[in-house]
């Protein structure tokens, strides 16, 4: 039996596909850990999992001071390519500079066979080779490498942003080291993925969804009664919790309100005093179970919400606002599975014109069902596990940290 | 439309009108009504093009102009920044300069 963990940045999409993977390795004897910085973790992990929380004391000033941006993501309003710099600046560099010391301190104490570090959460693999430890990398928003391809001088900019870091804390390459050279699991499928050429490293496992063992409460009775009537999910993620909101969801009351619709929409009710009388609006709703029962889904091209409503074959209309979503988005327009608008521009009328369009033209349907098998063939979950446990039966992984 | 390769010259005001009608293209006619697209519109901030839209906006490009403009390779070598304050003026200019 072998000794694995995961260290993931504070996010939930990126968490999530570890919970799945975790899950299985446990199953299957092994010691799973999750190194985080987010003590909310615990409740989600999966039986047997621990959470070694990264965690300061006084004596760590510096690292201390350094937890500012975790605020920073949720609340600036970022757009476009301008995104990819904030996203770096603001967010993944003091993120991962703040985290670093606390990932060597429990890898020293945990002394893993195996570490599976998240593709923004450098610092991870970084401290794997400080440790000599092998490291598998978890690309869990598959959609930001293309911007190899789309804007090689950006991805040149991201990549020196990392190699700066990795100066910063003792690792003098002049290459980034992000991507593992042993494994890359992207949770996605090649079909989805698109065309781009690859290492071999790069293992397309597909999506792994993990349920959630408790129960997040849903007016079930409410979605039921719509029985037959047309049934839609709008969510734009857990990321966004400022203006963008308001705006967006007034156009999306707009566009359905009162319409031959039941909407469910994942959004604070609070936002404003009243919603139609057609809308379940909650704050978190048990996806996984309602998904099955949608016809269409409306979403920022957030990557998990995109797997999961192909996962069970539903169009989509995608709205992205920033960071990778524009490449989701666009995967999911080029695979014929859904329509895109541009965030700023749309109107109530071109969002109502587009869920029609989606739900009309059967042609986005069969192209959702067939993402779906090509999902199902990737191998999910337990590809994924079957992968990781290779590795550490595979007597030369020890020596494949090949960067030093 | 977008395989005719012309072989005259054209001056900057008819090369800005192109290009505002690729990004009319790319972004859908009824939103053009309420721009004002100028040399100094910037992509990011006024035209409110991601990424995505950027690259195929550039694409129209290609397909009109042909080998003789090498613009992908021209937009691909521009850094974070230089894309971030990119204004339509400035692809104006350098399709002038290419022709």
């Amino acid at each position: 039996m072998a000794k694995f963990v995961f260290i993931v940045p504070p996010l939930t999409g990126h968490i999530n596909p570890t919970l799945g993977v975790g899950a299985a390795l446990l199953e299957g004897g092994h010691e799973v850990g999750w190194i985080s910085l987010d003590s909310t973790l615990e409740s989600r992990l999966p039986k047997g999992g621990k959470l070694f929380l990264i965690r300061y004391t006084e004596n760590d000033r510096e690292e201390q001071e350094s937890g500012q941006y975790l605020d920073v993501i949720t609340k600036k309003i970022v757009y476009g390519v301008d995104s990819i710099k904030f996203l770096y600046e603001e967010v993944l560099i003091p993120l991962n500079r703040h985290s670093y010391k606390g990932i060597t301190r429990w890898l020293e104490e945990f002394r893993p066979d195996l570490i599976i570090t998240d593709h923004e959460l450098f610092a991870g693999a970084i401290a794997a080779l400080h440790h000599d430890i092998p490291y598998v990398t978890a690309v869990t928003a598959p959609a930001a490498i293309q911007i190899m391809d789309e804007l090689p001088k950006v991805y040149e900019w991201e990549q020196n942003q990392i190699i700066g870091l990795q100066k910063e804390l003792g690792l003098s390459l002049e290459k980034s080291v992000a991507s593992s050279e042993l494994l890359n699991l992207v949770f996605t499928s090649k079909e989805f993925f698109g065309e781009m050429r690859l290492p071999d490293h790069y293992g397309f496992v597909g999506p792994v969804i993990h349920k959630r063992d408790e129960k997040t409460a849903f007016d079930w009775q409410k979605l039921h009664q719509a029985a037959g009537g047309i049934k839609i999910l709008v969510s734009i993620g857990t990321t966004f919790n400022h203006e963008h909101k308001k705006s967006f969801f007034s156009k999306v009351t707009e566009a359905f309100g009162g319409g031959p619709y039941t909407v469910v929409v994942v959004c604070d009710p609070l936002l404003f005093e009243q919603w139609p009388d057609n809308f379940i609006v909650q704050l978190n709703i048990p996806q996984l179970e309602v998904l099955p029962y949608l016809d269409a889904v409306v979403c920022h091209g957030g990557h998990n919400t995109v797997c999961e409503s192909l996962t069970n074959g539903i169009p989509l209309v995608v709205i992205p606002i920033a960071y990778d979503q524009s490449h989701v988005a666009s995967r999911v327009v080029k695979t014929g599975a859904g329509i895109r608008l541009n965030f700023n521009r749309f109107k109530a009328e071109h969002l109502r014109e587009a869920v029609q369009e989606v739900l009309h033209d059967p042609g986005f349907k069969t192209a959702a069902m067939s993402l779906r098998s090509s999902f199902a063939v990737a191998g999910g979950t337990a590809a994924a596990a079957e992968l990781l446990v290779n590795l550490t039966q595979d007597k030369s992984t020890s020596s494949i940290n090949n960067y030093v | 439309m977008d395989t005719i390769v012309t072989a005259v010259k054209l001056n900057s005001n008819e090369i800005f009108n192109l290009l505002k009608q690729f990004i009319t293209e790319v972004i859908g006619e009824e939103f053009i009504e309420e721009m004002d697209i100028s040399m100094e519109s910037s992509f990011n901030k006024d035209l409110e093009m991601d990424s995505i839209e950027i690259v195929a906006f550039s694409e129209k490009i290609k397909a009109h102009f042909g080998e003789r403009i090498n613009f992908t390779g021209w937009l691909s070598n521009m850094d974070i920044d230089q894309l971030i304050e990119l204004k339509l003026g400035m692809i104006v200019k350098f399709i002038e300069s290419c022709q």
